[in-house]
């Protein structure tokens, strides 16, 4: 074996432990990397405008005491594309608007085809949510509170 | 007018910078790798021959194209990781069995594309658990395919798989293991409340009414039966041991697990009396190297073992071992056959890639919104790590050894597209994650 | 809710890890610390592939007399054995059954592949481009060989000679033996191989090294040098009365003299008569822990530093002296001590190297394909077993066993030569009495070590001690 083409061989063959052993670090870095921002904005998450906080779920839903957070504005349905996500048989798909406008919290249905619920009475135009008001979507049901 | 948002968003492209760097490492091992297994055969630097890992690397860099193209928010870590491992098996395909490297490089088309539909369809993934009897009853019969008269093959020794001669042949398994994954977690969701708040307790032992404990043995029946009627020790294991994981992620009852496996290991001891493919595996694990052994049922891993033995350190250098002389290598035995070459720090790496895999898709099931994605994500990390830990347990005769691959890096294309859908599935509930947390 | 997901999530994902953890603790046991014996094991594929299409090295004996060589066959490489009479120690390099004996322990130099080349195992690991094979030399002397062949005639048992001073060994039978052209023939090696394993004398072992008996009264040697080391003054004449118990709670068990004998006995002459009852006394009086502590530094119980396989032996089954009685016995050679044939020529050597033990080698020399030595073996460490001046009375006190009027061991004697000797007969399980005899000569400045068994031998000692003589004399040119 001509010995230049077995020096080169050698140093593929070495190549390749060093290349695997970087793609490893590499990768580790981007878990590490990603572990951050994720702190980050669950930090961030938390000094958010408002949260609606789970008061009511069932199995397959959100767990009842999950802060779910609120930007400015949110759709709200089952649709896994929009911001507030409820996984419930009895929400539409996009089921209703959540947002914030004048300093003011409001709640407009989205043409839901069993309705949207503010403290027990049906939503038919925007109306206004306060602190501590009952939202209920589905059979899911939601408190708005302040972020602390 | 907000109706649109969540399409609108789908359509706009997101860059996926940390996914692209990653991508160019994959290219670089992929290609030194392959290098150099050529040319340690050919005797020379060959480069025409990289046309192969060429064509799948343009086949992963198209996925990442795919992914930027419809937006997609989900974790940027698993594609790579995935991809860098078929990168390894397609290296070790070449390695090993170069014959077959055409047919690995169409199932990866395959995979490719059962991925891309994997990230559109459904349009909502939590639709799954409203099916769930459904995947049930798919399940049921995927496992059962191979004994149908028609289809079912014996390959091996085992009865499970399904073709037809000549053209094709499939694991239905390898699909079982991910409908098993989305029927437990929406089985459980609904469940789990009365699963794990049993009324009484005897002692430590939570004693739930006779009905709730009749999942388990229906299930830990149906694991027995496979191992009976399909002989293939390893779908007893990754059956039984998906449903005891989910069983615990659902409940976090260690009673349950300590049950299903009493119920595992009676089942075994009354299998290796009753049972000759069983005794004869066991027998194999417990002596490979015994005399009337080494040159029959235990030649595959003492050949095994050889292969590990002359891997040191850092290995004989690919190309430069002799892993060829285990049976089936290319499939059974590619974790030795990696070792052998790259060595124990290589096989270090190679773990350490998985272990970051299994890793992240745990991340992914911790911060899912709802129950059902947290099940299914742990759930399918689960396998992941199942599979690995038990082929290379096997191949290191830690325990004994089974029919399981090596996930991404083995040949195999069933496992291949399976795989691939996997981490389609946690690409989606990691995607989901995003969206609601925004 | 009894307990979050979340908490289950981590408490799993935490199992997984401590999994890969074990996982790579097992990876790392096979590749690094198993890796040596599979590496080595003759049903490798590597070894294999490294030996079958090319010539193993060969071995030669002191003389340069081939004993072993490859010869090709129609598509690969067979071994020629040239001397049955070291069947054992050559062994045989099968590609079906493996490989024993030099064969197997200096694998690595007859392939080319010398554990101290390292250059050149890197060359045939990482570049495939492997050494050409060298020879090995073992030390045998065939005119020491012959001797020793010719006198054991053909009776079960094993003859060992050996340097003193440097541990080489200078013949080595061991009866029966096989024929290994037969094991490395394809026509012949199944019937060959399940007829040896069949065979209930067990042709296969190395009886020299690897067969254990009784020691009998060889092992008075050691008794002796405990005592002289601990105060008993040899001259001292001991009552022997046959039969012998200490006290009553021996119940009905005595120590016997093989003659019976009624009298006063010195350390000369119970050596000279071979006395029972008199070592039995010996051995009471110093103690158990005194004799085991010299039975160990002779090596009693231990493997002895061979480069083959050699077996282990034992002074008792508990590796204690703990009853009076076993200690009585144990002083005289019976009891539950097991020995080697090695190991008791090792013990005389020791007394004729004026108290050093050297450690015993097959082999002498590594040498390249070209002649030149690669690297010697032996030369390892010395022990000071007992002090010089015990080792010259013991020496004096062997002389005499041979050459006294009316001593046992008169059959080595070796005409104007002083040999130091004993004989000794070993009670067995298995039939007639062993018969040992163990030596040195000449017994100033010992050049030779030897030690005979005879299985199932008629007379015993008797027998063995001229088949000891001839081989010395053979060694001494006499």
């Amino acid at each position: 074996m001509e010995i230049t083409f077995a020096v080169l061989l050698w140093g593929v063959r070495i190549a390749f432990l060093v290349l695997l052993y970087l793609f490893l670090i590499r990768a580790f870095r981007t878990l590490q990397r990603s572990l951050a921002e994720e702190r980050v904005t669950m930090a961030a998450r938390s000094v958010g405008l408002a949260v609606l906080v789970v008061t009511q779920s069932h199995a397959g839903g959100p767990r009842v005491g999950e802060r779910l957070p609120l930007r400015a504005v949110n759709s709200v349905g089952r649709d896994a594309g929009n911001d507030v996500v409820l996984n419930d048989d009895a929400a539409s798909a996009k089921h209703a608007v959540v947002s914030f406008a004048d300093g003011e919290w409001w709640l407009e249905d989205a043409g839901s085809t069993n309705g949207t619920l503010l403290n027990g009475t049906r939503v038919w135009e925007r109306e206004r949510v306060h602190y501590g008001d009952q939202v209920q979507v589905g059979r899911i049901a939601l408190r708005l509170e302040r972020v602390q | 007018m907000m109706g649109r948002t969540g399409r609108m968003m789908r359509s706009r492209p997101v860059a996926r910078l940390h996914e692209l760097q990653l991508l160019v490492w994959v290219a670089a091992l992929s290609i030194t790798g392959y290098l150099a297994v050529v040319a340690a055969a050919s005797g020379r630097f060959a480069w025409p021959e990289l046309v192969v890992p060429a064509v799948a690397l343009a086949i992963f860099g198209l996925l990442h194209i795919f992914l930027v193209s419809i937006g997609f928010r989900g974790d940027q870590l698993l594609l790579p990781l995935a991809v860098g491992l078929t990168a390894i098996g397609f290296v070790l395909v070449e390695r090993l069995a170069p014959g077959l490297l055409l047919q690995q490089l169409s199932w990866l088309v395959i995979a490719a594309g059962a991925f891309c539909v994997t990230i559109l369809i459904p349009r909502d993934l939590s639709a799954l658990s409203r099916y769930k009897y459904t995947w049930a009853l798919i399940g049921l019969l995927l496992l059962i395919s191979p004994l149908l008269p028609v289809v079912g093959r014996e390959i091996n020794g085992a009865r499970i798989w399904v073709g037809i001669r000549g053209i094709a042949q499939f694991e239905p398994w390898e699909l079982v293991k991910i409908a098993l994954v989305i029927f437990f977690a929406a089985y459980l969701e609904e469940h789990r409340e009365m699963l794990s708040t049993p009324p009484r307790r005897i002692g430590p032992i939570p004693v739930p009414p006779v009905p709730y404990l009749l999942p388990i043995v229906g299930m830990w029946l149906v694991a027995m039966l496979v191992m009976v009627f399909e002989k293939d020790l390893g779908a007893t294991l990754l059956f039984f041991g998906i449903f005891l994981a989910m069983l615990y992620l659902a409940t976090g009852e260690p009673f349950y697990v300590v049950l299903g496996l009493l119920l595992l290991v009676g089942g075994g001891f009354v299998a290796y009396q009753a049972f000759h493919h069983v005794a004869a595996r066991i027998d194999v694990w417990l002596a490979p190297f015994s005399s009337d052994l080494r040159f029959d049922t235990g030649y595959q891993l003492t050949q095994g073992l050889f292969s590990l033995a002359n891997a040191g350190l850092f290995g004989a250098g690919l190309g430069n071992g002799m892993p060829e002389r285990i049976p089936v290598v290319w499939s059974d035995f590619v974790f030795d056959a990696f070792t052998e070459e790259v060595g124990f720090a290589g096989a270090l790496a190679l773990l350490a890639l998985y272990l970051v895999f299994v890793y992240r898709g745990m991340l992914i099931a911790l911060r899912a919104p709802t129950t059902f994605l947290q099940l299914l994500a742990a759930g399918l990390s689960f396998i992941i790590a199942f599979q690995t830990l038990v082929i290379v347990g096997g191949n290191a005769k830690l325990i004994p050894l089974t029919g399981i691959t090596l996930p991404f890096v083995a040949y195999g294309g069933s496992s291949l597209v399976t795989n691939f859908m996997l981490v389609g599935l946690l690409l989606r509930v990691s995607d989901i994650t995003a969206r609601v947390r925004g | 809710m009894s307990r979050s997901i979340a908490a289950n999530i981590r408490r799993l994902t935490f199992v997984i890890a401590v999994a890969f953890l074990l996982t790579s603790i097992g990876v790392g046991y096979w590749s690094l610390v198993a890796a040596d014996d599979l590496n080595a094991d003759p049903f490798n594929p590597r070894l294999i592939a490294a030996v079958r299409d090319r010539p193993r090295g060969r071995i030669v004996d002191a003389s340069g007399r081939v004993l072993a060589a490859s010869v090709r066959d129609a598509d690969s490489y067979r071994r020629r054995y040239t001397d049955r009479s070291l069947a054992e120690v050559v062994g045989y390099a099968s590609f079906k059954y493996g490989a024993s004996g030099v064969e197997a322990a200096y694998q690595g130099s007859l392939i080319g592949q010398d554990p101290s080349d390292l250059v050149g195992q890197w060359r045939a690991r990482y570049l495939a481009v492997r050494t050409e094979p060298g020879s090995v030399v073992i030390g045998i002397d065939p005119k020491i060989q012959q001797a020793a062949v010719t006198a054991l005639a053909g009776r079960r048992g094993a003859i060992v000679a050996l340097d003193p001073k440097t541990g080489r060994i200078l013949a080595s039978v061991s009866l029966p033996n096989y024929e290994a052209n037969l094991l490395v023939d394809p026509a012949q090696q199944d019937t060959a191989w399940d007829q040896l394993n069949q065979n209930k004398d067990k042709p296969l072992i190395n009886r020299v090294a690897q067969g254990l008996y009784p020691p009998g009264s060889t092992m008075k040697i050691i008794t002796a040098a405990a005592a002289l080391e601990n105060g008993v003054n040899p001259d001292q004449k001991i009552r022997v009365d046959d039969p012998y118990q200490a006290d009553k709670s021996w119940g009905d068990y005595f120590v016997r003299s093989s003659s019976g004998a009624h009298g006063d006995f010195d350390m000369s002459l119970a050596f000279q008569r071979s006395e029972n009852i008199y070592f039995a006394k010996l051995g009471l009086t110093i103690g158990g822990a005194k004799l085991a502590e010299y039975a160990k530094r002779f090596g009693i119980g231990r493997v002895p530093a061979l480069d083959l396989p050699a077996a282990k032996g034992q002074l008792s089954n508990s590796g204690q002296l703990e009853r009076p009685t076993l200690v009585a016995d144990t002083s005289y050679g019976q009891g539950e001590l097991l020995t080697s044939p090695l190991q008791m020529a090792l013990v005389a050597g020791i007394v004729g190297n004026h108290g050093v033990a050297v450690q015993p080698h097959y082999v002498t020399e590594i040498r390249d394909p070209n002649g030149g030595v690669l690297r010697t073996i032996g030369g390892g460490a010395a022990d000071q077993v007992i002090r010089a001046d015990t080792a010259a009375k013991l020496t004096a006190l062997l002389v005499a066993a041979v050459e006294a009027p009316g001593a046992f061991a008169f059959g080595a004697r070796i005409p104007g030569i002083h040999v130091a000797g004993k004989t000794g007969t070993a009670e067995n399980p298995s039939g007639l009495p062993h018969g040992w005899f163990v030596g040195f000569a000449p017994a100033e400045d010992p050049q030779i070590a030897v030690a005979v068994i005879i299985e199932n031998a008629g007379q015993g000692g008797v027998d063995a001690a001229p088949v000891g003589g001839a081989v010395m004399r053979a060694a001494l040119g006499k």
